[in-house]
């Protein structure tokens, strides 16, 4: 195929190299719109909220920080749906590398990692935080995939579990574990950069607070908007080489796991190998979105990490991005958040509550409908506050009936990936 | 305090949580035996049972010896409420995944707990209670006799701890004689060992099946009643995922879907929870998260030596 296209380059005296790149873009323009939409984004976001429009904009579209945490977490449900989606083994333990990665970063910045100074470079510890991260998921894994089905989810749980138990009462940590523990701003007044190390041009430093502003020719970002872009290009490279692994022969390898075990094993492969292999590869990527939502965030908490209803979060977005599809889970993490931002209990960000107030009237809020109980009062009964349970019913029905997801029913609509199936869908249009 | 009474303590509270862990897992390896869904539901349906049971007894209960007399009642009423609801889900959502893979039914029972904690919290809220705390009216039900403490060979014992380790050889007890003294009871077992000879032999599995997932949620509400008056767990949203992870270990350690190795698996977790918890108070090792970290661990203890738990059948170690 390669060799085909580039004697057709060369018959037409194009250079190979240009022509390498040509094809390359062309096998990613669904990559490059969605790119190129989420680097629009805070711009976009900027102009429609400065237009107003009454607060309609504002309330729908999901605020920048929102999207930067949708970019971190969006990564480790991807790491998620790396193992669990492909080869079919769910691993129910996953938030034990999220958390790993998180811990990991912190603890370096705080000084309590031996031979790591807390002035270690973040790009440098959250490399480190992906190979622990790796080196734990090996290690689990080894016991771990000599079981299958439920007992390989049950196997994993226990051992997120133990770390979960382990790290909240650990007090080597800090004062409070069981609170987390936060970036000493003695140690490391600084915030987290992301960058090449070593030269400072080169850096921009993330988190709300800390991070730093660019201000270069028409470009005038806010601390806000260097977040979600330095974040936003680590997950964009992570999320480009898990897609090339799982389009690789290896990635292959992994389906054929899920779909029929035995016949992978009878034709030849060595399985426990590549499972261990695809466990460690999602167990490093989960590690290093466990260290960008330490580092944006100054601080990791065992529930907010290690608990096993972290790694059920990661699962509601597999599911209804699409299960063994890789980018689905980013989309299905876009989805909850935005649903839990408009459906808020203090409508910060926009959201149902000040779009309700402006434009509802308070005499219809007022009105009475049970025992009482008036309009406005059901509203914050039973929606603002409460996007669980809508996220959670929207969960049982996609399980029942949208098994796969967003993004794989976009999939089955367009006859195949999306990456794959989008040139020529386009390339129809405009003949 | 003597050695004898050392013994007392831990063997007492050992035994009652022991009760605790078995009525919490009993419903959970009975749906599992039968049906080969691990309900992730389990947890949930336990907390409205502890709900359903302290609503009753706030509300109608009095003191002393009558409060027990109400408790029972409670305690049926909210098995009877939540085993209803089972059977809901069991035709309503359950039935339409059996030729699924069983990830898809962890999957789907897991999205069941977001909307029932999600109801569970926005009612809460709504009487003007906090979810993420005990509900303490509901544990002030307890006659004050049951608070009482007696000392047996210089060890003191909670008569709560003897009341629950009462309540747990019954419910055993009662469940035991269903499996294995009724009609119906030989039904399940002839499910459980093999469905398909069960269907061909004229019995309505699908309607077995029903029925044992409604009264596997039963017990979970049963066990949620009890609960409700031990101040170390009580009626709280977050008692869902606290009673979950427990009952995944026991039936898991003692293999899954088997009884009998469910109700030994319960004792040994209770045993080495309150001989860990004893050594914490004690202070011989002054980790806090003992307990918890020692129960865990014998979950990836036994997954690692013996996949399919002590009772559990060798094939079913690769479900």
């Amino acid at each position: 195929m390669a060799i085909s296209t580039d004697a057709v380059d060369a018959q037409q005296g194009v250079d190979t190299t240009e022509s390498w790149i040509r094809q390359y873009a062309h096998d990613h323009v669904a990559h490059l719109l969605v790119v190129a939409f989420l680097g629009a984004y805070p711009l976009v976001y900027s102009v429609l909220t400065a237009i107003g429009a009454g607060g309609v904009f504002e309330a729908f579209l999901p605020k920048i920080e929102t999207m930067t945490a949708v970019f971190y977490f969006g990564l480790f449900a991807m790491s998620f749906d790396f193992i669990s989606g492909y080869t079919g083994y769910l691993s129910f333990g996953h938030a034990v590398f999220y958390g790993a990665g998180g811990y990991f970063v912190i603890l370096v910045a705080n000084g309590k990692v031996p031979l790591l100074p807390p002035e270690t470079p973040f790009m440098v510890s959250v490399l480190l935080a992906g190979v622990l991260a790796a080196l734990v998921a090996l290690a689990i894994g080894s016991v771990s995939f000599r079981l299958s089905g439920v007992y390989f989810a049950m196997i994993t749980l226990g051992f997120a579990q133990v770390a979960y138990v382990f790290m909240r009462d650990w007090e080597f940590l800090g004062s409070n574990p069981r609170d987390g523990v936060a970036v000493s701003n003695d140690l490391h007044p600084n915030a987290f950069e992301i960058g090449i190390p070593g030269i400072d041009a080169l850096n921009l430093a993330v988190g709300p607070l800390r991070g730093d502003a660019v201000d270069w020719l028409f470009l005038d970002l806010g601390a806000t908007e260097v977040s979600y872009y330095m974040i936003g290009l680590v997950v964009l490279v992570c999320y480009l080489a898990m897609q090339r692994m799982v389009h690789s022969p290896f990635g292959r390898v992994l389906v054929a796991i899920r779909e029929n075990e035995e016949r992978a094993r009878a034709v030849g492969y060595d399985t426990y190998r590549y499972k261990m292999a695809a466990f460690a590869v999602s167990g490093f990527f989960a590690g290093v979105a466990g260290g960008l939502f330490a580092a944006f965030r100054r601080s990791v908490s065992p529930d907010n990490s290690l608990y096993f209803l972290v790694t059920g979060d990661a699962l509601l977005a597999s599911i209804i991005g699409g299960f063994g599809t890789l980018a689905g889970p980013l989309y299905g993490r876009l989805f909850d958040r935005g649903v839990r931002e408009f459906l808020s209990k203090t409508g910060g960000g926009g959201g149902l509550l000040p779009l309700l107030r402006e434009y509802v009237p308070p005499s219809v809020l007022e009105t009475g409908i049970i025992n009482g109980m008036t309009i406005g009062q059901s509203i914050e009964t039973f929606l603002n506050g409460h996007a669980s349970l809508y996220l959670g019913i929207v969960f049982v029905v996609f399980v029942l009936y949208v098994p796969g997801g967003l993004l794989g029913s976009l999939r089955d609509r367009l006859g195949g990936p999306v990456a794959k199936r989008l040139p020529a869908s386009l390339r129809n249009l405009r003949k | 305090m003597s050695v004898a009474g050392t013994v007392v303590d831990v063997l007492v509270s050992g035994l009652a949580k022991a009760s605790l862990y078995a009525m919490m897992a009993l419903g959970l390896t009975l749906i599992f035996g039968l049906l080969g869904v691990l309900n992730f539901a389990h947890g949930s349906l336990t907390m409205l049972g502890a709900y359903a049971a302290g609503l009753l007894m706030v509300t109608f209960a009095g003191t002393g010896v009558s409060a027990l007399v109400w408790f029972l009642v409670a305690g049926l009423t909210a098995g009877v409420l939540v085993g209803g609801l089972g059977a809901a889900m069991e035709v309503g959502l359950i039935r339409k995944l059996y030729d699924r893979p069983p990830i898809y039914q962890i999957l789907l029972t897991f999205g069941i707990t977001l909307v029932i904690d999600e109801l569970a919290r926005i009612v809460v809220l709504f009487y003007g209670m906090q979810p993420q705390t005990d509900w303490q009216a509901a544990l002030g039900t307890k006659p004050a006799f049951i608070a009482d403490t007696l000392t047996v060979f210089g060890g003191t014992i909670n008569h709560l701890e003897l009341f629950e380790i009462l309540w747990g050889v019954l419910t055993v007890l009662a469940v035991w004689a269903f499996l294995n003294r009724t009609r119906y009871g030989l039904v399940v077992r002839a499910g459980s060992e093999d469905e398909d000879m069960a269907a061909a032999l004229g019995i309505d599995v699908r309607r077995v099946f029903t029925v044992v997932f409604a009264l596997g949620a039963g017990l979970a509400g049963f066990a949620g009643a009890l609960l409700m008056w031990d101040p170390a767990w009580a009626a709280s949203v977050p008692l869902a995922s606290e009673t979950l992870l427990p009952a995944f270990v026991v039936v898991i350690v003692g293999g899954l879907g088997s009884f009998r190795g469910t109700v030994v698996a319960a004792v040994i977790v209770g045993m080495v929870d309150a001989l860990m918890t004893y050594f914490f108070d004690h202070a011989i090792i002054t980790f806090s998260g003992l307990p918890e970290l020692t129960v865990f661990l014998i979950l990836v203890g036994v997954l690692v030596v013996r996949p399919q738990g002590i009772f559990g059948l060798a094939e079913v170690g690769g479900h």
